[in-house]
């Protein structure tokens, strides 16, 4: 990052001396109101003193420029600069542990405001949520289209070199390691279930629905081509598997 | 005290403010000015706003009375134990009749975690569905990625729920026969978080109503909501008794580690169980409750309380985090200060993060190894379940096969028994802990097969 001449708040926000300013301020405005009208928001953020408990009980505050105390300091005192500033990298540091909420005199979640944050960084297609989501491509498709996040097929000494030689201490093909797991249900190699055809179908609708698909088209719109293109194939699937129900009950 | 002016270019957002500056204290001192900032998540540090958190649950009640709810009750025909949670509160927890709501991780990389759990549920005769009609939480997505918002989580959990209280359907049984078992810490932190949000907001309930409506997924025009969130680690533990029962192998010269889970214990934090026989009641008792009764030692270690570094992104795409913290907050200490035996942990993320991120300790020669396990695994291993067939501990990274010996248990010659019976699940005779037929309650491949029995 560029330090020369600039603090990281003049390369997001603008230069306070000569007023230029590469976000405008109802950009900024708009950002803060679609994180402030979750009904999420006045649960998560009632007040705070600075105390720091937060911060002194954070994992990621040990490896990270980041301070939850900051987060809800930023949020509790408006500061928009500073919300879109963190929303460039620091919201992405938080490890979603809760232990911050756990302790917070105020009944504060940082790590729950964190969320609507990061939400929000999606909706507006910031690049920081492009950069974050593009190693969740995989989880994302299997999600959308299965309704599973992880799938055996995806742990492979590949992917997860540091998890050393060992993926299975038992050397046999995948999908009759699969089939020796004595649950029926788990006799899979692609999901992590056998997931039903109808259930794909259901959570498809609730993607549609609650807006989740058109999140996925901000921030990757390949990735929501293919799903679509894959869901459009369960739903005609479906449809016809109903058709034939339709007509054995006739008969 | 410095001047904002005087912080360097580029650091106005440290996270620590400008006007920050060391206060030179010895350490000593710190800790003594300190203190009363400890990290440490016991159920002390958590009551201090006991008077400002109300109970959800009250406002349940008062929706159904006014008919805008339906609540999925846990019956007397479900067998319930009474629990206390954080604040004194009771808890049902429902012991028979369970449907098993799977976890992702659990099924697609622990699957010994599942395994073990219906295996101790066919020991105590315990009746169960587990089945093909439910999706994941969609919460690890949603933690990691943000992709998702309230109403696809809520939306989601009751269309599950909604499954739960529908399944027995297919076996010609009434609805509600079967009552919700939440296999996935992160689910279970989650779906009580959203379950929430739904009493709270008639909005939201109104939304998520439409969203259920147009899948069929309404009890009489209402949501379905569930009056408790149960997850197995507090069936495990109110059934710890019986399954001490069962017990095999003495385990008394086991030093066993706990960690509990952030999204089962900090996440809603009131409705958590609390034990006045387990650690005197000051920390979660579930996992702890269960290696105590079966005669394990419990052995305590100064980051207990910390969370793993699963971090829900960051164990995808920045394990440097997540191995480093793994590393030196959890299995190192555990090594070092408790002498431990093994890591037990009830989470789905956590048994994946501590197992799976030890090997790569080699890389800076400071070898760490310590076995890691589910409470439920360690449970069916001592009651004498198959190392292999049942509690799959081949799909673990860590030295799994040191706790064994330890245990007196042959693993090598029980290896050789599950590479012996590959063969014959090559060939299609795979034993299954449960009538595979069930698996399907409706829709493709559906068939009726009757009343379990």
């Amino acid at each position: 990052m560029e330090h020369s001449g600039s603090t990281r708040v003049q390369q997001f926000i603008g230069d306070p001396l000569t007023g230029s300013a590469p976000v405008e301020r109802s950009k900024l405005e708009e950002i803060f109101r679609d994180i402030q009208a979750d009904l999420r928001f006045d649960h998560q953020l009632n007040g705070c003193l600075n105390c720091g408990i937060c911060t002194a009980t954070c994992p990621s505050a040990h490896y990270y420029d980041y301070s939850p105390r900051e987060i809800v300091q930023l949020l509790w005192t408006e500061n928009l600069e500073g919300i879109y500033d963190a929303m460039q990298e620091k919201i992405w540091a938080c490890a979603q542990c809760y232990t911050c909420a756990a302790r917070c005199p105020f009944g504060n979640s940082p790590g729950g405001l964190v969320m609507l944050m990061r939400e929000t960084a999606i909706k507006h297609g910031m690049e920081s949520a492009k950069n974050v989501l593009r190693p969740f491509s995989r989880v994302m498709l299997k999600l959308i289209s299965t309704g599973n996040q992880l799938s055996p097929d995806m742990i492979s000494r590949d992917a997860f070199p540091d998890w050393g030689p060992n993926i299975s201490k038992v050397d046999a093909p995948l999908a009759t390691l699969r089939k020796a797991i004595p649950v029926p249900t788990l006799h899979t190699t692609k999901t992590a279930w056998e997931v039903n055809l109808k259930t794909s179908v259901e959570l498809y609708t609730i993607w549609e629905e609650t807006g989740v698909l058109e999140s996925l088209k901000a921030v990757d719109p390949n990735l929501f081509d293919v799903i679509r293109d894959i869901m459009d194939e369960k739903r005609e699937e479906y449809s016809d598997w109903q058709e034939e129900q339709e007509e054995e009950d006739d008969d | 005290m410095s001047k904002p002016t005087d912080t360097p270019a580029g650091e106005r957002f440290t996270g620590h403010g400008p006007e920050w500056q060391n206060t030179q204290l010895s350490a000593k001192d710190a800790q003594v000015a300190t203190v009363w900032v400890e990290q440490i998540i016991n159920k002390r540090s958590m009551q201090t706003g006991k008077e400002r958190v109300e109970d959800v649950r009250d406002i349940m009640w008062q929706l159904e009375k006014d008919g805008q709810i339906v609540v999925h009750r846990v019956t007397e025909e479900h067998k319930p134990v009474m629990v206390k949670t954080l604040y004194g509160w009771d808890k049902k927890i429902p012991t028979v009749r369970l449907w098993h709501h799977k976890s992702c991780g659990q099924c697609g990389n622990i699957p010994g975690y599942p395994a073990s759990l219906l295996w101790l549920m066919n020991q105590l005769g315990t009746e169960y569905l587990d089945e093909t009609d439910q999706t994941s939480c969609t919460a690890w997505n949603y933690h990691g990625s943000g992709i998702g918002n309230i109403e696809s989580l809520a939306a989601v959990f009751l269309r599950n729920f909604h499954q739960a209280y529908v399944a027995a359907k297919a076996q010609g049984l009434p609805d509600g026969y079967y009552y919700p078992l939440v296999h996935c810490g992160t689910s279970f932190g989650n779906y009580k978080e959203v379950r929430g949000y739904l009493l709270h907001s008639a909005k939201l309930r109104e939304r998520v109503r439409q969203i259920l409506g147009k899948l069929g997924r309404l009890v009489d025009g209402k949501l379905l909501i569930p009056e408790e969130i149960v997850h197995y680690s507090e069936w495990l533990h109110v059934m710890r008794e019986e399954v001490a029962k069962l017990r095999q192998i003495d385990c008394s010269n086991i030093r066993a580690t706990i960690h509990p889970a952030c999204h089962v214990y900090k996440m809603v934090p009131e409705d958590v169980i609390y034990d006045d026989k387990v650690l005197d009641g000051n920390r979660v008792a579930v996992s702890t409750g269960i290696m105590q009764t079966l005669g394990a030692e419990v052995i305590d270690y100064s980051t207990w309380y910390d969370c793993c570094g699963f971090g829900f992104r960051h164990i995808i795409s920045e394990r440097e985090f997540t191995r480093s913290f793994a590393i030196d907050r959890k299995i190192r200490v555990a090594v070092e200060e408790a002498h431990a035996d093994v890591m037990i942990g009830h989470d789905t993320g956590c048994i994946t993060t501590l197992d799976k991120n030890q090997w790569i300790s080699k890389a800076d020669g400071r070898p760490v190894g310590l076995p890691v396990l589910a409470d439920c695994q360690f449970a069916a291993l001592v009651c004498g379940a198959h190392p292999y067939k049942i509690v799959q501990s081949h799909w673990h990274a860590s030295a799994t096969e040191a706790l064994m010996e330890k245990l007196g248990i042959d693993w090598r010659a029980k290896k050789a028994e599950f590479e012996e019976y590959l063969k014959e699940v090559a060939a299609g005779r795979a034993e299954t802990l449960y009538d595979p037929r069930r698996k399907i309650t409706s829709g493709p491949g559906f068939k009726r097969i009757g009343q379990p029995g």
